[in-house]
């Protein structure tokens, strides 16, 4: 391969501009892995259908497995989970995750975290049928998925009590 | 992570006619839009002849406006982005319910119409409504654009009137008010494609009547409308009495010409295609 092929990029990554080349076919999730060493985005299925590999794209979740890191703009914001690190909400989804023991072997997680925080950014305080319905596209294969539902039920409760002012 | 092809090459045309004399002028190019289905396919080997990718992600195609009596929906635009738009949602039941119903919310997030009808699916979600609401695609190419109705736009599966160096721009729609919904069979709710779909939609026609318009995915070659059904339905005061739902139903089922393949049989299919019909037609908000 000639360096010719190479795609310079440049995007915000969890709050900072950032610039490299990748190859033409290199997928969001692999620069993410590879160059950034930011390892919470997964892959399971390699097509968009498991949903391990969450990440947010100007707000929205999108699998980054799917999306072609050269497609990238200056004006893209990517972020991981490691970008919410500090975020309110986020550690709210996190820790209802624990309390509600949603976490089995894991590897869905991140991806699970990330569509229950998009979420509850939109519907603070979601149905079971919107539950559902925004973590259709996020697989576990451990099938766990009451706890799941019940721990996002649990952050948008935890994260509204917080925003009154105290809890109940 | 096995997805490296090192041999493509990645182009980011400034404009549509860029993006057209690159398409004409490269043999084996792909269109890059959303990437839930080329990046999949490039994934998987099943491309090899794709030398060249052209991102028409920065075309700016992704708008939705209301221009001399059509709503124009830019290719561009992502299913979510036109699930969620209040000029589509005022008018277009029937596409916020198909918009709505592909993959998942990742998936529609990335995904446009422009590819969904681009590859041209016999169970591509978003056509059948298309279809019910007698969409056009307006087509730019080195030459200048020009408008296709959408019935006269797919000559088979995967493939389209499209003649090298052309994208798809944008899709027209007669701006009006309808009731309709699209249902379909799958597996599952989420990620599932297809195996009878149904797109459902109507508008006032005067003298307690409606017009009506019923496209059907995957029961033949090409996305199709059911015509016998769609004239039972308008020659009565809506809604349909029960007997003529009945022979509307039938005339679905009739209409049906599918195959048995990996994802359901022929029979199933052209059973199903009717079922959806009823429940389509019971669906909408003026339904007895």
């Amino acid at each position: 391969m000639s360096d010719s092929a190479l795609v310079k990029i440049r995007f915000q990554l969890n709050g900072s501009p950032v610039e490299t080349d990748v190859v033409p076919t290199m997928t969001l999730l692999e620069l993410l892995r590879r160059t950034f060493l930011l390892t919470a985005a997964k892959e399971g299925c390699g097509k968009g259908e498991c949903g391990a590999c969450t990440v947010l794209v100007n707000g929205e979740p999108v699998n980054s497995c799917l999306r072609l890191a050269a497609s990238l703009r200056p004006e893209d914001r990517v972020e991981t989970l490691e970008g919410l690190e500090k975020d309110p909400l986020m550690a709210i989804v996190q820790q209802s995750y624990v309390d509600a023991g949603a976490v089995q072997c894991g590897f869905c997680i991140p991806g699970m975290v990330i569509s229950s925080y998009s979420l509850l950014k939109r519907v603070p305080q979601p149905t079971e049928h919107q539950i559902k319905e925004a973590l259709s596209g996020n697989i576990c294969r451990c099938t766990g998925y009451r706890k799941i539902i019940a721990a996002v039920r649990q952050a948008g409760n935890t994260a509204g009590n917080g925003a009154k002012g105290g809890r109940p | 992570m096995n997805s490296i092809l090192n041999n493509i090459i990645f182009h980011r045309p400034a404009d549509v006619p860029a993006a057209c004399a690159l398409l004409a002028s490269l043999p084996n190019a792909a269109i890059l839009a959303g990437g839930t289905d080329l990046v999949v396919k490039l994934r998987n080997g099943v491309l090899p002849a794709v030398t060249d990718l052209i991102d028409v992600c920065a075309l700016r195609l992704g708008t939705i406006a209301v221009e001399g009596g059509k709503l124009r929906i830019g290719s561009g635009c992502t299913m979510e982005q036109i699930r969620n738009n209040p000029l589509v949602a005022a008018r277009f039941p029937a596409l916020v319910s198909a918009v709505g119903q592909v993959g998942a919310l990742q998936i529609r997030h990335a995904a446009t119409i422009g590819g969904n009808v681009g590859n041209a699916s016999p169970a591509g979600d978003s056509i059948p409504a298309l279809m019910s609401l007698e969409a056009s695609v307006v087509l730019a190419g080195p030459k200048g654009s020009r408008t296709v109705p959408l019935a006269d736009f797919f000559t088979g599966p995967g493939r389209t009137v499209m003649l090298k160096g052309e994208l798809i721009e944008a899709f027209e729609l007669p701006d009006r008010s309808t009731k309709g919904c699209f249902l379909k069979m799958g597996e599952r709710l989420a990620h599932a494609i297809s195996k009878v779909s149904l797109a459902l939609t109507t508008w006032d026609a005067g003298a307690g009547k409606r017009s009506v318009r019923i496209a059907l995915g995957a029961v033949a070659p090409k996305v199709i409308r059911a015509l016998a059904a769609e004239k039972l339905l308008e020659a009565e005061a809506w809604p349909p009495k029960k007997e003529i739902l009945e022979r509307a139903v039938q005339a679905v089922c009739e209409a049906a010409t599918p195959i048995d393949d990996v994802r359901s049989t022929k029979g199933y299919r052209k059973k199903i295609a009717g079922v959806l019909l009823e429940r389509a037609v019971r669906s909408l908000p003026d339904a007895l």
